[in-house]
């Protein structure tokens, strides 16, 4: 045998390079699981976040907050939506001043911290105009304040779909006599706002947490949402338990509408 | 057939412009009603262009053009109307992705022309079933053959009542042993009396289907003549060379 196939063989192959990494890797994980295990102070932390007691005490009281950061966030997204799709459409206008309007907006609203809307819509604008009244109240001031940001995301996502859809199905429209805005409404909308599902989703879960932002209106007991009790419960029982049911309350509604939307995604799916 | 002398197409002085590329280069064309015109030529002859011309997919630089009784290049055309009268296939079938194979009949018909949804659905399957679709109503374009699309796609450019048919290579995207499908549903709407004026490769079914066949090259249409004449004995050296391409493309 000659010094060349002597070193192919010393060589490993492709397949055991990999097993061999693989292992490797796997035993870090399990070290790290060990050391973390072995380090934490268990009746430490479960002293601090798992009181059952305490955590037994938000129910039904939390429920109210709950429900406020559902109601929260569906306006602010039907806000969003209602606004978003029109300066999306604008933003693909043939007509100039559309799309210069559509382009400053989505600059402004995207660029602006939501806080920062939020607090010029509930304080700002009050100021400005005296007397004005927001529909709904605090309900009113979320989602416009929640809103405007929403919709300047939303309209990008839009347009991003709205660009998506294949020319020639515009160009079949009009060839059978479909005026320009009766194919956006009949073809180009329909099949833009499937392709754009997952970024609206994303907007949706965005919009849920965002909603945490609403305390600086405000808010009294019966308008408070999720963060806002989850904190008062923790500076009240000086104990981080409140922090641990008010995240998983916030995947509970996170985590269903990542599910619905793959299956929306999934219906729209040329089989 | 009326003995109307007014064609209904006729093109005169058309010339088109891509930014510096000129792809149509003064096209003169007049067809008759009931008149199936082959539009053939090498790829980037013009002849799609010119085909897209006729229902103003793409607007003319230069040039009049007048359509199934509209003047399409006008000042005062409404072009929406006027695409009524044209129906259009293209290559890709383009149904909407989003209906059903019967909505893609029916939604043009009470969309555009208002026509009750009982009405349009009953026209829409009768259509279908003259293309030879049955079965297929509630099915996505997307779960059809190729050649079944672009035969949903021949019947709903007839739902609107079109006088005129345009076909942009309507058998290009095709797999070979399918093209002969969507050609025989064409031939079934020749033979009733339809305009038509196809851009096609298919000389087979320029020479039997075909009352004119145009050669174009280079933006112009270079020989012009029943099929026969322009098919078998081209006047120029150019088509000469095209065809021996196209019916002989191993030599």
């Amino acid at each position: 045998m000659d010094a060349e196939t002597e070193t192919l063989d010393r060589r490993m192959t492709p397949a055991r390079r990999q097993r061999l990494a693989r292992a490797i890797q796997y035993t870090v994980l399990a070290a790290i699981v060990v050391v973390l295990a072995v380090v934490a102070d268990w009746g430490r932390i479960a002293d601090s976040f798992f009181q059952i007691d305490i955590a037994a005490a938000m129910f039904p009281a939390v429920w109210t907050p709950f429900w406020n950061t559902i109601v929260y966030t569906l306006l602010a997204f039907v806000f969003g939506m209602v606004v978003g799709v029109p300066i999306a459409l604008m933003r693909v206008s043939a007509f100039g001043p559309y799309r210069w309007f559509a382009t400053g907006y989505v600059e402004i609203f995207r660029g602006l911290p939501a806080l920062l809307v939020l607090f010029l819509v509930g304080f700002g604008v009050p100021q400005a105009f005296p007397g004005i009244q927001y529909p709904g109240g605090v309900y009113g001031q979320v989602a416009i304040g929640l809103g405007l940001t929403s919709s300047a995301y939303i309209a990008e996502s839009v347009r991003a779909g709205i660009q998506a859809v294949p020319k020639g199905q515009v160009e079949a429209a009009r060839s059978l006599g479909m005026s320009h805005t009766r194919t956006m409404i009949t073809v180009v909308l329909p099949q833009a706002l499937r392709i754009v599902i997952p970024p609206l989703t994303n907007e949706l879960v965005m919009l849920t947490k965002d909603s945490s932002l609403v305390f600086v209106l405000g808010v009294t007991t019966s308008t408070m949402e999720l963060s806002k009790f989850a904190r008062n419960e923790l500076t009240a029982n000086a104990n981080a338990t409140p922090l641990l049911v008010g995240g998983l309350l916030y995947l509970l509604l996170t985590i269903p509408l990542g599910l619905l939307a793959r299956r929306l995604e999934k219906r729209g799916e040329p089989r | 057939m009326n003995t109307e002398a007014t064609p209904i197409v006729e093109i005169q002085g058309l010339y088109k412009r891509f930014g510096d590329n000129e792809v149509l280069k003064g096209i003169d064309l007049e067809i008759a009603e009931g008149e199936v015109v082959c539009l053939i030529g090498p790829s980037g002859s013009g002849k799609s262009t010119l085909l897209r011309c006729v229902n103003l997919l793409e607007t003319p630089t230069e040039g009049t053009i007048a359509a199934a009784g509209h003047d399409m290049t006008g000042p005062d055309a409404d072009l929406d109307l006027a695409r009524r009268d044209i129906g259009m296939v293209f290559q890709h079938f383009n149904l909407f992705s989003h209906m059903t194979i019967l909505d893609n009949l029916v939604v043009p018909q009470v969309r555009v022309c208002k026509i009750p949804k009982a009405k349009a659905v009953a026209e829409a399957r009768r259509l279908l079933a003259e293309v030879g679709i049955e079965g297929k109503e509630q099915a996505k374009p997307s779960q059809l053959s190729g050649g079944q699309q672009q035969r949903v796609a021949i019947a709903r450019a007839l739902a609107v009542k079109p006088r005129l048919m345009l076909f942009d290579e309507p058998t290009s995207a095709l797999d070979p042993e399918i093209v002969g499908e969507v050609l025989s549903v064409m031939k079934g709407l020749a033979a009733e009396g339809m305009t038509m004026l196809v851009v096609t490769h298919e000389m087979s079914f320029a020479r039997e289907v075909a009352d004119r066949v145009l050669f174009l090259d280079g933006g112009v249409i270079v020989e012009s003549g029943p099929p026969a004449e322009v098919l078998s004995n081209p006047k120029t050296e150019r088509a000469r060379s095209f065809l021996h391409r196209v019916l002989h493309p191993v030599d």
